[in-house]
């Protein structure tokens, strides 16, 4: 059963005069890992919020269509129902701290307290969560006193610890440097071996290449293709969509290096090898 | 961490009281000299606060601000003895700057009252921690939305000064004069506080977008990672409060 199910849907923010999300219908599974990208403005973050109810709740505006996320329906459930099916991390890690507590541990409580998870409950999920990102050891730092890439797995935390089905990211490593980012992208490789199903809005096409298992490409708020990686990176117009294919696709393309057999040029680092070492 | 709170660390009783009856002891403590105007009951609430400080053993952290409040009284002082117009009976001094007794008199009676006040506030201040007060009020009833705006107030503000010092020294760097006579520190201020407002604004966004998906607008009830905390002599407390508050009006009445 599909885990996500877009049908026909369309947005536009109430400031604004064009559609930000113009007709888009698609589904996704359970446990893929969907890539987004696209130029700036293509629409990326609004679909990304689509999911999380924040379009059209918290930005009100014209919205037409229908987003069902783990069996709720996005138009008829309050932003705080989906937070349990659907967590969202954003691109800055600090503006994604409450600032109103004083640890690790109590703000990642924070999402708990609010929804009501009996207290029992919360530890044994602030823990779990803590855990599986790695951050056990900061539990008592002050939430303003860690690294980017440190407060922006704390984020991912308390939204794991909702216990969602689907986790959306947009642009989570874009604000941090290279160590931070793997930090990140390591600590997402391990939800997806947990079975989470994963949406990754990202600039970093080889980031892209290397974790998705379907890339969509976004264009003026319309899906230009939503296919596998190789197939979506080999396409000869995507600088027409203001998006740069994986070095080691744009080597391959050079040498008009393709795997046998396959009509896509390799789009990470272990398959340009394996092509590149059988010539 | 910077933080503006005041809060004093200590093992102390007066630590351990209930944050409400703590502020139920500042809000007695300064009605009853409104009640009373006698310098008896304004002398023996300001003893009382003075006396509990010491207890909680923060005198050390509310001397600065003693200080402060003393340099403030003198000038009280030098005018009250001076020029009030009730002054009658000379003390000492050369004309025109001659203290009076009535003069001073008063200046102590306002001295008096404004130590007794700061007093008991600092009582409030020194000695709770403000998230334990929140949570204290939230548990009372009072809104969650509320309960996080004061909460994050003790970080948020230092954290939007760090950013304004940090555009501040970028401004510096690309030649801005920020040093220097009003003007140019008037002309500097431009320039720094349009991008302070502006990156305000948009983390102020994004924060509340992140605070959404987190559950801040839930309805149904809510819980808490601290369990419910049981305070001392919080019933002892309040009905000698209480007792003190019907008793110096009913003095009032009869009196
Ligand atoms: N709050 C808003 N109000 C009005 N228009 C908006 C708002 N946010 C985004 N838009 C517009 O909607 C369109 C899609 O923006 P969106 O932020 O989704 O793009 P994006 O693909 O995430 O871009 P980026 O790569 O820069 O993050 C853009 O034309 C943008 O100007
Ligand atoms: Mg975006």
């Amino acid at each position: 059963m599909s885990k996500i199910r877009v049908e026909h849907l369309k947005y536009r923010y109430p400031s604004s005069e064009k559609l930000a999300l113009d007709d888009l219908s698609f589904e996704v599974d359970e446990g893929e890992m969907i890539g987004i990208i696209g130029r700036n403005g293509a629409g990326k973050s609004t679909l990304c919020q689509a999911f999380v109810g924040l379009v059209p709740h918290f930005y009100r505006g014209a919205y037409g269509g229908k987003v069902v996320v783990s069996g709720l329906e996005v138009l008829k459930s309050s932003v705080s129902q989906l937070a349990r099916r659907v967590g969202i991390v954003f691109q800055n890690p600090f503006t994604q701290v409450t600032g109103s507590k004083w640890t690790v541990y109590e703000e990642v409580a924070f999402g708990l307290e609010n929804l009501g998870v009996p207290r029992k409950e919360m530890i044994d999920r602030i823990d779990y969560a803590l855990q599986l990102l790695g951050m056990e050891k900061y539990r008592d730092r002050h939430p303003f006193d860690l690294s980017g890439g440190q407060m922006q797995r704390m984020a991912i935390a308390s939204v794991i610890a909702l216990q969602p089905e689907i986790l959306v990211l947009d642009e989570p490593t874009s604000q941090l440097d290279p160590q931070g980012s793997e930090e990140v992208f390591r600590a997402v490789h391990r939800l997806r071996e947990e079975g989470m199903t994963v949406i990754l809005a990202e600039h970093n096409m080889e980031k892209i290449a290397r974790y998705c298992n379907r890339v969509m490409l976004l264009d003026g708020g319309k899906i230009i293709d939503f296919a596998s990686p190789a197939s979506v990176f080999s396409r000869a117009d995507l600088t027409r969509y203001g998006v740069v294919p994986p070095v080691y696709t744009r080597v391959c393309r050079e040498l008009n290096a393709k795997r046998e057999g396959s009509p896509h040029f390799p789009v990470t680092l272990e398959e340009a090898c394996e092509v590149l070492k059988g010539r | 961490m910077k933080t503006f709170s005041l809060y004093v660390p200590r093992d102390s009783l007066i630590h351990r009281i209930n944050p409400i009856d703590k502020i139920l002891y500042t809000i007695t403590a300064i009605a009853v000299p409104l009640i009373l105007p006698s310098m008896a009951a304004s002398f023996l609430c300001m003893l009382i606060s003075l006396s509990l400080l010491a207890a909680a053993r923060v005198v050390r952290q509310s001397l600065p601000v003693f200080a402060f409040v003393f340099l403030i009284l003198c000038t009280v002082v030098l005018i009250q003895g001076w020029f009030y117009p009730g002054n009658q009976t000379p003390l000492f001094g050369v004309e025109p700057f001659v203290f009076h007794a009535e003069g001073l008199m008063k200046a102590c009676r306002i001295g008096i009252r404004v130590t007794n006040v700061v007093a008991a506030f600092l009582l409030l201040v020194l000695t709770t921690k403000p998230a334990d007060l929140v949570e204290e009020l939230v548990r009372r009833g009072l809104s969650p939305r509320i309960g996080y705006v004061l909460d994050s107030i003790f970080q948020i503000l230092p954290q939007m000064m760090n950013t304004t010092r940090t555009i501040l020294d970028a401004q510096r760097s690309r030649g801005l004069e920020t040093e220097g006579s009003l003007w140019v520190r008037v002309k500097a201020f431009l320039p720094l506080i349009v991008p302070v407002v502006m990156s305000s604004l948009i983390h102020a966004k994004e924060r509340a977008l992140a605070l959404e998906v987190r559950g801040l607008h839930f309805e149904g009830q809510r819980t808490w990672l601290r369990e419910k905390r049981t305070y001392p002599y919080s019933r002892e407390i309040r009905g000698g409060l209480l007792l003190v508050l019907t008793a110096s009006i009913v003095w009032r009445i009869l009196g």
